[in-house]
C-alpha cells in the first residue's frame, strides 16, 4: 500500500470532513467513468494549478498537491529565476515533458495561464493581494499563512471573495488535522465544561518592521524583480537581506508580532471559542509573565504566550473549561486532564499530519463551490484578532474592538494602525 | 550629518513616545503637546535635505501622529516616485477634510503611478466629493489611471459614482471596461446595504448585459439574484440549467447565499432533471442550504441515484437527517460496498436526536446479520445505555463476530452497574484470543470513562484475587486506565510483588502513569529494587514525570534533584540533563553545575549549564558565579573592536562589550535587546548586526550576529 493511500484513507479525515468539502471528488469516490485506465483522471475532471512564489514552504504545499490525481500543474510565476526554474524543472520532471510555463510577473500569469486555481506561497508581503487580484482574474486560490498584513487588507480578502464568488483556503492546515479537531470537538462538546480560557502559541510577539535597507545594486529585473517583489510595500533600495518571506510580515507598520504561529494557532482559538465569525472585543498588551492577552464577547479569555507548554511539537493550543482542559500540538499527541477525555480512543488512533487534508479539502471545495475549513471569512477574522493583538502591543495598551464595524473604540491611534497605503500601481 | 541626527532623533522621539505610553503617568493635555511637538520634528525633516530613508520614517511616525499641519509637507512629497508610497501611509489616515480636499487637488497635477497611488488614496478615505474629479480621469489616456479611478469610485459608492460608473459602461475602452464593471458592482452592494435593493439589482443587470470578461459577468449576476432576494430565485435556476460550468458553479455559490424556501425548491427541482454528477453537487449545496424540507427529495436521490449520488447523500444525511433517515443509512450500513457502508455508518453515529437513539435501540433486539453488527457498534458510538441488556446477551452469541462487537460496544456505553460482566470476562481469560483481546481492550475503555475510580477499583482488585497470573496481568492494565489512588497503591505493590511477570507488569505501568502522584512510589521502588532492571525503570518513569508533565517550577527543579540523587548510572543522570535544559531556571543552573563537578558528566553538564545560561540570559552576578564554578571553559577573552549598526551607519561598542565579557565565550548583556544594551537603535528600521574582533587566549578571531542574537563568541 503506498503512502499515499495509507494518508489518504484515514477513517478520521473522512469522518470528520466537512459536507461539501468531502464531495464525490475525494480520491476513493471519484465516478469511475472519470478515471482512465490507468487511473488517471479525465481532462473534464482535472483542476489546473498554477503557483506563484514557491520557495520552501510552498515545495511542500505543491508536494501535497501533486499527490491529489485531479491537480494538473501548469504554470509558475515567480520575480525570483532561479525559483522559476526550479518549480520548472519539478514538474517537468513529473510529467516528463517540458510543458510548464514560467512567468516573471502575476499579471500576464493570471491573463494567459488558463489555470483554475492558484497556490499563492510568495513572502507574507504578497499573499492577501496576489489572492485578491487572482479572485478577481477567476481563479481559485490557496494562499499560504499570514493571509494579510493587517486589518484592512483582512476585510478587503473577505470582501473580495465573497463578491467574486471564489473558493479561498487560507494555508492554516491544522484545521483539518484529525488530532486538532479531535481538541477542539472537547472544546465544543462540553466535555470541559464551560470554556474558560484558549491558549495559542504566537512564535514570537515582538513587533519588528522591516523599514529601509542600506541599498545595494539592482539585479537584473530578469534575475530578480525588485519592484514586482516589494508589492504593495512602500518603496525602498534592493537589499538582498529582504529577499525573504518574512519580509513585511504583519504588515510595515507594527509587524510580524504574533503572525507567525498566531496565524495557526489563534486561528485554532478562534476556532474553539466559536469565534469564527467575529473576533475578540478587548486586547492586552504583553504582562509581566511575558503573555499577551485578548478577550471574546462571550467572555473566553485568549492568551498568547510563547513559554509555559507541554513537549507537544511545535503550534501548541490548549484549551480549559470548567470541568477539564486539553493541549496538543504538532506531534498529534494530546494532553487531556483526564484520560476519560479521549472516550476510550488511543491518541494514535486520532491520528496528525500529513497537510494533505487540507488540501484535499481545498480541492473538493473547488468542485462542490462550498466553503472551506479555512474560508475567506475564517481567515479574515482570524488575522484580525492576531492584527488587533499586535496593535494593543505595539502601543503597549488595553484596547477595546468593535468586530462589527471593525474599529477601536476610542483610540485613534490604533484606528490608525488598523492599515497602510498600499503602493502604487496596486490597489485592491 | 544631519541624516545621522536625524536618525537619532527619530530614534529619541520613538523611545520617548513607548515610554510615555509604558508608564502611562501622562495626562492627554500633556500627550497632545508631546504628540504636537514631535509632529513639528516630523515635518521639519520632510522639509530638510534629509535622506530618503529619513523621510520615509518620518512618514511612518506620522502615519500616528500627524494632524492637518502635516499635510503639506506630505503632499510634497507625492510626485517622489519613492517616497509618494510612504507619504500616503501617513496621508490616508490621517483623520482631517485637509488630506481629502488636498488629494483631490493634487489629481491635476500628477500623472503615471504617482497619480494611481493618489486616486487610490482617495478611493480608501471614501470621499465623496472627489466623485467629480475621479470620472474625469475614467476618460485618461493611462488605462491604469482609468481603471484605477473606476474602482476608486466604486468603493465610494453613493448616487452620483453610480450614475458616472454605469454611464462609462459603454463608453470606455474595452481594457477599462472591466474596472468600470467591478466599481458599479462595488456601487451595486453599497446600495443594497443602503436599502436601495432596486437600484442595486439594476445596476448588475446592467452590468451583466454588458460584453466583458466572463467573471465581471458572474460577479453582477450574482449581485443581481442576491440583490432581488427571493425574486432573485428565477435568475438561479436560469444559472442552475445553463450548459456553462462556471455559470452552473456560480449557481452553486449563490445558492448557498441566498436564504429561502424558494431556492430550497429550486435546487430540489432541479434534482431530478441534473445528471449524477451535477446531482451529487446540488445535494452538497442542498445540504449547505440547510432546509431540512428538502429531506425527502434528496433520500429519493439515493435511492434511485448511482453509487455516487448515495455516497453523497450519506454524507449529507449525517448532517441533516433525522430518524426518518435511518432505514435508509442501515441499509446502506449493511451494503457490501465496504465504502458506502462506513460512510453510512459514520452518518448514523453522528445523527442527533433521542428518537435516532431509540430507533436503534429499538431495532437491536429483532436484528440479524451485518445490521444486528452494525447497530451493536452504534451502541458503542452513541453511548446507548438503554441498549446494554441487549448488547450483554449479544457477549455470549454463538457468532464470534457479534461477540466481538458486543464487547467493542460495551467498553465505550457499559455503566459502572453491569462492569462486572466486562471485569469477569477478563479475569476468566476467554479461550479465543481474538475475544480475549477485546474484552481487555473493552475492560480498559470502560475503565477510563468511569467516575467512580476508588469503588471500581476495589472491584478489580478483588478480581486480581482469584485470578490467574495472566488475568492479574490484565487487571494490572485496566487498573492504570482507570488511575486514581487504590489503583495506583495496587499497581504500585505490583511492582514490588515476588511473581516476575507480576512486577515485570506492575513497573512497566508505572513508566505509563498519568498523574504525578505515580512520582512518590517510584522513587521508593527505585530505592529499594533489589533489580537493576526494576530500579532503572523506575528512575525513567520518574524522570519521564519531570519531563513531560505541567507543574511549578519549583516543584520541577525539587523533582529533578531527587531524579539525579536516585539515577545510579550516567545515562540517567543525562537525561535529567537534558530536562534542565528544557526548562531553564536558575535553579536548573545550579543543578547543573553541581553535576557537572562528576567527572564522567563535566562535559555534558557544563554544555547544559551554558544552554541554560543562555535561555534564561543570565545576566544576574548569580549565573555568571555559577558558570565560573564550571571552570572548564574559563578563556581569556579581550575585545578588540565592536560595531553595531547596519551598512554605513554602524556605532561603537566596544565598552559595552568588554564588560560583558568575563572569562566565557558567552557574553551576556545587561538588556534583553542590543538596542536597549547598546544604548538606542543606531539605524531605526534595518536589519543590524553586531561586529566583534576579539582575542581569545591569545588567538585572534571575528564574529557577526544578528540582531538580538545570543553572542557565543566561537574558538579561532
Amino acid at each position: 500500500m503506498s503512502d499515499k493511500v495509507v494518508r489518504l484513507s484515514r477513517r478520521r479525515f473522512l469522518k470528520t470532513a466537512a459536507v461539501s468539502g468531502a464531495l464525490v471528488a475525494a480520491p476513493g469516490l471519484i465516478p469511475a467513468k472519470a478515471l482512465g485506465k490507468d487511473g488517471a483522471v479525465a481532462p473534464s475532471e482535472r483542476i489546473l494549478l498554477g503557483g506563484i512564489g514557491i520557495g520552501g514552504r510552498g515545495s511542500y504545499d505543491l508536494g501535497c498537491f501533486l499527490d491529489e490525481p485531479e491537480v494538473h500543474f501548469t504554470s509558475i510565476c515567480d520575480v525570483r529565476a532561479d525559483r522559476r526554474e526550479g518549480v520548472k524543472n519539478r514538474i517537468d520532471g513529473k510529467y516528463g515533458n517540458k510543458d510548464c510555463r514560467m512567468y516573471r510577473d502575476f499579471r500576464e500569469f493570471l491573463d494567459k495561464s488558463g489555470v483554475d486555481a492558484v497556490l499563492i506561497t510568495t513572502g507574507s508581503n504578497w499573499h492577501c493581494l496576489l489572492s485578491i487580484y487572482s479572485a478577481k482574474a477567476g481563479k481559485d486560490v490557496y494562499c499560504e499563512k499570514p493571509c494579510t498584513k493587517n486589518i484592512a487588507e483582512s476585510i478587503a480578502l473577505a470582501d473580495v471573495f465573497r463578491r467574486t464568488g471564489r473558493v479561498f483556503q487560507g494555508g492554516m492546515q491544522r484545521r483539518s488535522l484529525p488530532h486538532m479537531e479531535f481538541a477542539i470537538e472537547l472544546a465544543h462538546g462540553g466535555k470541559l465544561g464551560k470554556l474558560t480560557t484558549v491558549y495559542a502559541h504566537p512564535g514570537g510577539l515582538g513587533t519588528h518592521t522591516s523599514g529601509w535597507g542600506q541599498g545595494e545594486a539592482d539585479p537584473p529585473k530578469e534575475q530578480i524583480d525588485w519592484d514586482l517583489f516589494l508589492g504593495s510595500a512602500a518603496w525602498r533600495p534592493f537589499n538582498r537581506g529582504l529577499l525573504s518571506s518574512e519580509f513585511e510580515k504583519g504588515g510595515g507598520m507594527v509587524g510580524g508580532g504574533n503572525l507567525e504561529w498566531g496565524s495557526h494557532c489563534v486561528d485554532l482559538c478562534q476556532w474553539a471559542a466559536e469565534a469564527d465569525d467575529t473576533a475578540p472585543v478587548e486586547y492586552f498588551p504583553i504582562e509581566k509573565d511575558g503573555t499577551a492577552s485578548a478577550r471574546y464577547a462571550n467572555g473566553v479569555k485568549l492568551v498568547l504566550r510563547n513559554n509555559g507548554w507541554l513537549p507537544l511539537g511545535s503550534c501548541p493550543v490548549r484549551f480549559e473549561g470548567e470541568k477539564g482542559w486539553v493541549e496538543t500540538g504538532d506531534t498529534a499527541k494530546l494532553m487531556l486532564s483526564s484520560p476519560a477525555l479521549l472516550s476510550g480512543k488511543k491518541v494514535q488512533e486520532i491520528g496528525g499530519y500529513p497537510a494533505n487534508f487540507h488540501i484535499r479539502n481545498f480541492l473538493d471545495c473547488v468542485k462542490s463551490r462550498g466553503m472551506p475549513r479555512v474560508n475567506y471569512q475564517v481567515a479574515a477574522q482570524s488575522h484580525i484578532a492576531c492584527h488587533a493583538s499586535n496593535i494593543a502591543i505595539f502601543l503597549n495598551r488595553a484596547l477595546k474592538y468593535d468586530p462589527v464595524k471593525n474599529e477601536f473604540i476610542g483610540d485613534d491611534e490604533a484606528n490608525r494602525l488598523r492599515s497602510e497605503a498600499i503602493r502604487d500601481p496596486w490597489h485592491v | 550629518m544631519f541624516t545621522f541626527q536625524t536618525r537619532v532623533i527619530l530614534s529619541a522621539m520613538i523611545a520617548c513616545s513607548t515610554l510615555a505610553v509604558a508608564v502611562g503617568a501622562a495626562t492627554a493635555a500633556e500627550d497632545k503637546v508631546a504628540d504636537k511637538k514631535k509632529e513639528t520634528i516630523l515635518i521639519a525633516v520632510l522639509k530638510s535635505e534629509a535622506q530618503s530613508s529619513d523621510k520615509a520614517m518620518a512618514c511612518k511616525q506620522l502615519a500616528l501622529c500627524g494632524t492637518k499641519d502635516a499635510v503639506p509637507a506630505l503632499m510634497s512629497l507625492l510626485a517622489d516616485e519613492h517616497l509618494a508610497g510612504w507619504a500616503r501611509i501617513a496621508l490616508e489616515v490621517i483623520p482631517d477634510p485637509a488630506v481629502d480636499e488636498a488629494l483631490r487637488s493634487s489629481l491635476g497635477k500628477l500623472n503615471g503611478r504617482c497619480l494611481i497611488g493618489v486616486i487610490n488614496s482617495i478611493g480608501f478615505r471614501h470621499d465623496f466629493k472627489a466623485v467629480e474629479a475621479l470620472a474625469a480621469k475614467l476618460r485618461d489616456n493611462d488605462v491604469e489611471v482609468a481603471s484605477v479611478a473606476a474602482v476608486a469610485l466604486g468603493h465610494i459608492g453613493g448616487d452620483a459614482a453610480a450614475m458616472t460608473l454605469e454611464g462609462a459602461l459603454s463608453g470606455t475602452a474595452p481594457a477599462v471596461r472591466s474596472a468600470v464593471a467591478e466599481g458599479c458592482v462595488l456601487c451595486a452592494e453599497k446600495q443594497l446595504a443602503a436599502g436601495k435593493s432596486d437600484e442595486a439589482a439594476r445596476i448588475c443587470d446592467l452590468v451583466r448585459k454588458t460584453d466583458l470578461p466572463k467573471q465581471r459577468i458572474r460577479e453582477a449576476t450574482r449581485g443581481a439574484i442576491l440583490a432581488r432576494k427571493a425574486d432573485g430565485v428565477p435568475l438561479l435556476v436560469e444559472l442552475l440549467q445553463s450548459a456553462d460550468k462556471q455559470m452552473f458553479n456560480l449557481a452553486l455559490t449563490v445558492a448557498r447565499e441566498l436564504p429561502g424556501k424558494g431556492t430550497t425548491d429550486a435546487l430540489v427541482s432541479e434534482l431530478s432533471k441534473a445528471s449524477p454528477e451535477r446531482q451529487s453537487l446540488l445535494i452538497l449545496a442542498i445540504a449547505d442550504h440547510g432546509d431540512a424540507t428538502a429531506m425527502p427529495a434528496v433520500l429519493q436521490a439515493a435511492k434511485t441515484g448511482p453509487d455516487v449520488v448515495k455516497v453523497t447523500v450519506i454524507k449529507v444525511l449525517k448532517r441533516l437527517g433525522n430518524v426518518s433517515s435511518v432505514p435508509l443509512l442501515l441499509e446502506a450500513a449493511a451494503d457490501e460496498n465496504a465504502s458506502l457502508a462506513a460512510t453510512a455508518t459514520e452518518a448514523l453515529a453522528s445523527l442527533r436526536g433521542k428518537e435516532v437513539d431509540a430507533a436503534i435501540a429499538d431495532r437491536l433486539p429483532k436484528a440479524d446479520g451485518k445490521v444486528r453488527k452494525v447497530l451493536l457498534q452504534l451502541v458503542g458510538d452513541r453511548v446507548l445505555t438503554a441498549a446494554i441488556p441487549d448488547v450483554i446477551k449479544a457477549a455470549s452469541d454463538a457468532d464470534l463476530q457479534v461477540r466481538l462487537q458486543a464487547l467493542t460496544a460495551l467498553g465505550y456505553a457499559v455503566e459502572f452497574k453491569d462492569i462486572a460482566v466486562l471485569i469477569g470476562r477478563v479475569a476468566a481469560t476467554p479461550e479465543n484470543a481474538e475475544e480475549a483481546q477485546a474484552a481487555e481492550k473493552a475492560l480498559k475503555v470502560a475503565c477510563q470513562r468511569m467516575s467512580d475510580t476508588e469503588t471500581c477499583a476495589a472491584k478489580l482488585v478483588a478480581a486480581m484475587e482469584s485470578a490467574k497470573v495472566p488475568a492479574r496481568v490484565n487487571l494490572l492494565e485496566a487498573l492504570t486506565a482507570l488511575g486514581g489512588k487504590r489503583a495506583l497503591e495496587a499497581v504500585g505493590a505490583a511492582a514490588a510483588n515476588s511473581d516476575t511477570d507480576i512486577q515485570d507488569a506492575g513497573s512497566r505501568l508505572l513508566g505509563e502513569w498519568m498523574t504525578l502522584d505515580a512520582a512518590p512510589v517510584l522513587v521508593n521502588l527505585a530505592k529499594t529494587s533489589s533489580d537493576t532492571k526494576f530500579e532503572v525503570r523506575a528512575v525513567r518513569a520518574y524522570i519521564r514525570l519531570l519531563r513531560q508533565f505541567p507543574m511549578r517550577g519549583e516543584d520541577r527543579a525539587e523533582m529533578c534533584r531527587t531524579a539525579m540523587a536516585i539515577s545510579k548510572r550516567d545515562a540517567e543522570k543525562k537525561l535529567v540533563l537534558e530536562v534542565l535544559q528544557r526548562y531553564p531556571s536558575l535553579d536548573a543552573l545550579q543543578l547543573a553545575c553541581a553535576t557537572a563537578k562528576i567527572a564522567s558528566l563535566k562535559d555534558d553538564a557544563s554544555k547544559t549549564a551554558l544552554a541554560i545560561a543562555k535561555k534564561i540570559r543570565g545576566k544576574s552576578p548569580q549565573v555568571q558565579e555559577l558558570l565560573a564554578q564550571l571552570n572548564q571553559e574559563l578563556v581569556k577573552i579581550e575585545i578588540l573592536k565592536a560595531e553595531y549598526g547596519a551598512g554605513a551607519t554602524m556605532k561603537d561598542v566596544t565598552d559595552t562589550l568588554r564588560k560583558g565579557a568575563r572569562g566565557f565565550p558567552l557574553i551576556v548583556l545587561e538588556a534583553a535587546t542590543y538596542n536597549d544594551a547598546f544604548g538606542g537603535d543606531p539605524a531605526p528600521g534595518t536589519i543590524k548586526e553586531l561586529k566583534i574582533e576579539y582575542r581569545m587566549n591569545g588567538k585572534s578571531g571575528k564574529a557577526r550576529f544578528t540582531e538580538n542574537a545570543e553572542i557565543l563568541l566561537p574558538k579561532p
